[in-house]
């Protein structure tokens, strides 16, 4: 028995700093943030080299990479003046029908990906975000949530 | 072969029924981790959100709470670890297919057996953990201060204190 599961038994217990309401109500809404007959594209432990976008100056930064069906999705995020900004590329690049939707559980925001399949998103909320990739004939693809820290 | 990630057997009604049975453990396990409530608020959702990204995990109703809050707990460990400025990949996936069956009891009704356990320890132990379990925000100095303890005495109480309960939990579910 883990010590912090002995800790949350004995708060339960005593009723004591319940769940806030605005806790359940984000965890009901996570439902609608699934994506219905989506690819779920894993992460690829490999070293992206920079240069989709700089992160001087920034909080936090990072690339991460993940594949599915196919496709590459290499995802940066930064965070700056309390913002943060989300660039990228699909590969192969996915056309100019493809859509690429930057989400977060409070807004997602659509882009059009360039010729090469970068794409970039700003002025989203610090917190969990996904890519998803909509191409047109295929199941959508979407990225493993990822947690980015104000 | 993708995932199926159409998620036909729930619907939004049986998400909310599951967000209204686990929610609570899941919020007390991520607070556990000393995490802030919005720290702590992050990895319940990242939980949740993992469920939606990973449609095999609910496929096994029985075992769909102890999966929740392992992974809860999963989140709210690398949030923890980021809280202290350490190195926290988030590539590192829990191991979804092996839900740590303990923490299945993790309940209002565990927790109020746990009490009566914790009735048994003398002090300092009982006031120390009491207070620790009730005043989430309360830091050790604090702690320091109402039980009239050296503060740097706090943290190796607290653990030799949570390490006794422990072994009285133990002893009497071997029974």
């Amino acid at each position: 028995m883990r010590e912090e599961y002995l800790l949350a038994a004995l708060r339960m217990g005593a009723g004591a700093d319940p769940v806030p309401e605005g806790v359940s109500a984000a965890a009901r809404a996570v439902f609608g943030l699934r994506v219905p007959g989506g690819v779920p594209a894993g992460p690829v432990d490999v070293a992206v080299p920079r240069g989709a976008r700089s992160a001087d100056g920034t909080a936090q930064a990072g690339v991460r990479r993940f594949s599915a069906d196919g496709l590459v999705i290499d995802v940066e995020t930064a965070v700056s003046g309390g913002r943060m900004e989300v660039a990228g590329q699909v590969s192969p690049a996915p056309g100019p029908d493809a859509r690429i939707e930057v989400r977060t559980p409070h807004i997602g925001k659509v882009r059009v990906p360039s010729g090469s399949g970068h794409f970039a998103v700003a002025g989203l909320p610090p917190g969990w975000v996904s890519v998803v990739c909509h191409r047109p004939g295929h199941a959508p693809v979407f990225t493993r949530w990822i947690h980015v820290g104000p | 072969m993708p995932t199926d990630n159409s998620f036909t057997i729930i619907d939004q009604t049986a998400w909310e029924d599951l967000v209204a049975r686990f929610d609570g453990r899941m919020w007390a396990v991520a607070r556990a981790f000393g995490l802030s409530a919005a720290d702590a608020a992050d990895a319940v959702q990242g939980a949740w959100l993992r469920l939606v990204e990973n449609a095999d995990a609910i496929r096994d109703p029985e075992r769909i709470g102890a999966w929740l809050v392992t992974t809860t707990r999963h989140e709210a460990a690398r949030l923890s670890r980021k809280a202290r400025g350490e190195v926290a990949s988030d590539l590192d996936v829990a191991d979804t297919a092996l839900p740590d069956p303990t923490a299945a009891v993790v309940d209002a009704d565990f927790g109020r057996q746990v009490w009566r356990r914790l009735d048994l320890l003398g002090e300092p132990c009982r006031s120390l953990i009491r207070l620790y379990v009730l005043h989430p925000e309360a830091r050790y100095a604090q702690i320091a201060v109402r039980l009239d303890l050296p503060v740097g005495s706090i943290g190796p109480t607290r653990a030799r204190c949570m390490a006794r309960l422990r072994a009285l939990v133990e002893e009497e579910e071997a029974r």
